[in-house]
Parts: C-alpha cells; structure tokens; sequence
C-alpha cells in the first residue's frame, strides 16, 4: 500500500492542507480590524465620559461573558431576519452572509472584547512616573499616549494578547458549525469530520486536524517571541522573562 | 400542578393587564417553550458535572505535573499542553467518537465471528459490535470530555497554587513535628484552593461557556430548542403564526449566558470572601 493512497497518515495531511488555510484567513482577516477596535474599546473603558465608559463596558462583559458559539448563531440569524442579505457592496450578492464575510465579522467583535479587557489591564499598568515625566517636559496628551503609554502597554500586553490571538485561531474551529458551508470552503474540523465519515478513523483525521492547530499555533507563538525580544532589547536587567505559552483565556 | 399553575397565571394576567400580555404568556408557556427551558437541565447537568470531572483531571495532572518520577511529569506536561493547544471543540467531538469506537471495536472482537472482521470494511464491521448511543450516553460523555479539556486547565491553576503556597509555613508545620504527609496534606493541599479559587472560577466560566456546544453531540439542548421554535412557523389551518424569530432567541440565549456568568461571578466572589477568612493574602 503506497503512503499516498486513501486513508493514510500523509493523505490526511495533504488533504487538510488547503482546509488549515480557511482557519488561517479567518483569524487573519479579524485582527487588523479586530485589534483597533479593542484599543477603542480600552480607551472607551476608561474614559471620563462616563456613557462611553458604561458602553464599553457592558460590550466587554457581554461579549466576554457569553460563549463565542451562541454569538455566531445571534448574528447570523440577526442577519437573516433583517434581511441585510440584500445589503450589495461593491455590486457582490450577498456577501453578508457569506461565511468568509460573516465568519471574521463575529470574531472581530468577539476578539475585540477580549483584547480590551488585555490592553485596558496594560494601560494602567504603564508606570506613572514616565507619562508625569512627559507631562513635565511639556507634551501635549496625544504626544504622551505615542511616545510613552502606547510604546509601554503595547509591549505589557505583548505576550497576553500573543496567546489571544492563538486563542483566536482556536476559535475559527467554530466557524463552520454555525455558519453555512459552501461548497469546497471547507475548514479543518469540517475536512476532518468529512475524512471521518469516509473510513470511519477518527484517530487519524482528528489527530492530523489538531496537529495543524499544534504547529500554527506554536509557530503564531514562536514569531511573536522573536518580535518581543526586540521589543524588551533596550530593557536590559529589568526585561520580564521569556514569554511564555499561557493560555488562560478562551471563549 | 404545573399545567394549573400555567392556566392561573395567564388568567390572572389576561385580567390584568389585557389580552396582549396573556396571549404573551400563554405562547411563552405553550408546550415547546416549555421543553425549551426544561432542556436548561443539560447545560446544567453538563457545567456540574464537567466541573467535577475537571477538578477531578485537574488534580491528577497536578500531581502528574509535580511528580518525583519524571515519565509521570512528562506526562503531565504533554496532557496540559496538547490539550490546550487544540480547540476545545476538535476534542470536545474527538473523544466522544474515539470512545464510542473503542467501545465497538471491543463488542467486535467478542461478537463478529473471524471472517467478518477480517473482511470488514465498514464500522462497525458487523451490527452486533454496534453500540447505540442515547441522549444519556452523549450527556455522559461530553462531561467526560469536558472534564478532560477544562481539566488541563484546571491542572495548570493547581500546579501554580500549590506552588504558591507560602513555603515559611509548610517549613513551620515542620518545625512543630508534622510529617511530610501531614505538612503536604493538611497544610499545602488545604492552603492550595485558596490559591487556586481565582483560576479555577475562570475555568469555570470557561467550562460554561463551552457547554453550549452540547448541540455538537446530537442532544437536544437550549441551542436546538432555540432554532427549532424560532424557526418561521407556518399551520395550514391558521397561515403563518410567525416569521423568522430565530434571532429573538437566539438573543435571548446570548443573555442567558451572560446571567449565568453574573451569578457565578457573585457566588465566587462570596466563596473567595468567606476562604480567605484570616488569610494573609497580600492582594485581593
């Protein structure tokens, strides 16, 4: 029997190959949005506006109180029901609800929660002395939050939002038990649970799904430890230890 | 009584505050509705239960992580790491199959007779060695994996408390003439929970989270009831008693979550308040 043939170690491989990069487009298609509006949600959380507080708040509990699976039902059936499907951007039918639009929409908003609540902590943990320092030598605000609080909390925050982000990839497994599959859009556990149904092995085909979520996710974590250590380089002795592989927030 | 109960209730509110509201209530109250909050029991079935499977797996991995023999540590390592590498859902789907097969392919090797099996190119290879699973069985199961997967966390939050321990007492305890077997059980085991009731309310959210994936194992819980009475509704007899409500439902799930989570954050603040009743602890 060639290693090539149905049902083995390599085919399955191969076969979650093309699936591995639907979970990888969802993930990556949520950050850039889903990353600024969790910095405008840490700032909203504090601000002195106390409505915009309140709101951000509340968004945040929401959105981290609630699991990830009924947020893909609520919103897409919301979708449905307000018949948004009929929304054409760019002259495309119903992108609304397309899973590749859809699937990174949910996320945005549900990543965006928990990304707050990482960067507000890193906000008040920047160190006092430093933004009196700027306020002393006579910044205006908008110049202390880019040279001292951004530059601080983005690097407190650095390994916790790191081990978001792979928590994010996790949870684009979700995507497709919620959302329709169309055609050969296929994820991981979609691929997998197809492969399954085939030959009934589902050692093997689970086996090599997770192992994809293993290697993404160490090699997600092995680069942003290569741009940490450059962001902590100038820190010297008082330089946190080595990031770590923490994951204790999930949905 | 409660069909009784159900009739007063929507007299007394018919009389009350007019026909809307009864009607209101009387569908809130109908039958399906009523299988809709009773399947609330799984969710619950499956948080409770899981948890106790969790603390459970967690302890063990604990003790497996901090063992003397390095296999076992070994193995405590790679249980909290692959486990927490690797969606909750892929394993959450995974181990109840795996299970299920493994089960089979014992029933097989007992009750198909050579030929089959060695032929067999389905599963199960012959009907005897198939093993039908009920709501019961996929509830069983989905706390077991449950346990296991929240339990690698669990593992993690005890190995960090008991390591947090303040060691000045343990050595203390020493001092006094308690062996090692007392100073690790009454003194680090007991001062541990303290330690580890942050973490493991976090896990516990966690945990809760993840029992609205039940639907995944075929039972019929709040997310299948939700769909199925707020899908749009048609009766020959009366034309269309609604459209599509899913979304009002669905609403209503997301805010169920979020009661279940103010509750059980209230009652683990209590829990942390009462443990750490003459504690030393330097924060919280």
């Amino acid at each position: 029997m060639s290693v090539f043939t149905d049902g083995t170690l390599i085919d399955t491989v191969r076969q979650l190959g093309r699936p591995a990069l639907f979970n990888i487009y969802f993930a990556l298609a949520s950050i850039p949005l889903g990353f600024p509006f969790a910095l405008l949600l840490a700032l909203g959380r504090s601000s002195r506006i106390t409505p915009l507080a309140w709101l951000s708040r509340s968004y945040i509990y929401a959105f981290r109180g609630s699991p990830l699976f009924i947020q893909f039902f609520m919103v897409y059936s919301v979708m449905l029901a307000f018949n948004l499907s009929t929304w054409k951007p760019m002259g495309i039918d119903h992108i609304v609800l397309h899973p590749l639009f859809l699937g990174p929409l949910v996320l945005v908003l549900n990543t965006a929660a928990y990304g707050a609540e990482i960067l507000s902590g890193a906000l008040h943990a920047v160190p006092k002395g430093q933004i009196e320092a700027a306020r002393a030598v006579g910044m205006s605000r908008l110049q202390i939050f880019r040279s001292v609080t951004w530059p601080n909390a983005i690097r407190i925050a650095w390994p916790a939002y790191t081990n978001e982000v792979v928590f994010l990839f996790h949870a684009t497994a979700l995507v497709y038990f919620t959302l329709p599959v169309i055609n050969e859009q296929k994820d991981l556990m979609n691929k997998a649970g197809e492969l399954f149904e085939r030959d009934y092995n589902a050692v093997l085909h689970y086996s090599v799904a997770a192992g994809y979520f293993l290697v993404i996710s160490a090699l997600v974590f092995w680069a942003a430890g290569l741009v940490y250590k450059r962001m902590i380089r100038h820190l010297g002795n008082d330089a946190p230890s080595r990031m770590r592989f923490k994951p204790n927030y999930l949905r | 009584m409660l069909d009784a109960l159900i009739v007063w209730a929507t007299e007394w509110v018919t009389g009350t505050f007019g026909d809307t509201w009864g009607d209101r209530l009387a569908y809130l109250t109908n039958g399906k509705h009523l299988a809709w909050y009773a399947s609330v029991r799984f969710t619950l079935i499956a948080a409770f239960a899981g948890a106790a499977v969790a603390v459970l797996c967690g302890l063990l991995g604990a003790a497996a992580l901090r063992s003397r023999i390095a296999p076992l540590r070994w193995v405590g390592k790679v249980y909290t790491t692959i486990v927490r590498g690797v969606p909750d859902v892929l394993f959450f789907l995974f181990f109840p199959l795996a299970f299920e097969q493994s089960v089979e392919w014992f029933m097989a090797q007992r009750s198909c007779d050579a030929a089959t099996l060695a032929n067999a190119t389905s599963w199960p290879p012959c009907a005897a060695a198939q093993w039908y699973l009920g709501t019961g069985e996929y509830l069983a199961l989905a706390c077991v994996s449950l346990g296991i997967v929240y339990g690698a966390f669990a593992a993690n939050v005890i190995n960090g408390a008991m390591t947090a321990v303040p060691r000045g007492q343990l050595e203390a305890a020493k001092a006094y003439g308690f062996s090692s077997r007392q100073v690790f059980w009454r003194f680090q085991v007991r001062q541990m929970w303290i330690y580890a009731l942050p973490g493991l309310s976090n896990v516990w959210m966690l945990l809760l989270k993840a029992t609205s994936l039940l639907s995944l194992l075929q039972i019929q819980d709040m997310v299948v009831w939700a769909n199925r009475i707020g899908a749009p509704n048609y009766i020959a007899r009366v034309g269309a008693v609604h459209g599509d409500w899913r979304w009002r439902y669905y609403i209503a799930l997301f805010v169920f979550y979020i009661l279940l989570t103010m509750i059980s954050e209230y009652i683990f603040r209590r829990l942390r308040e009462r443990a750490s009743r003459g504690m030393a602890l330097s924060s919280t």
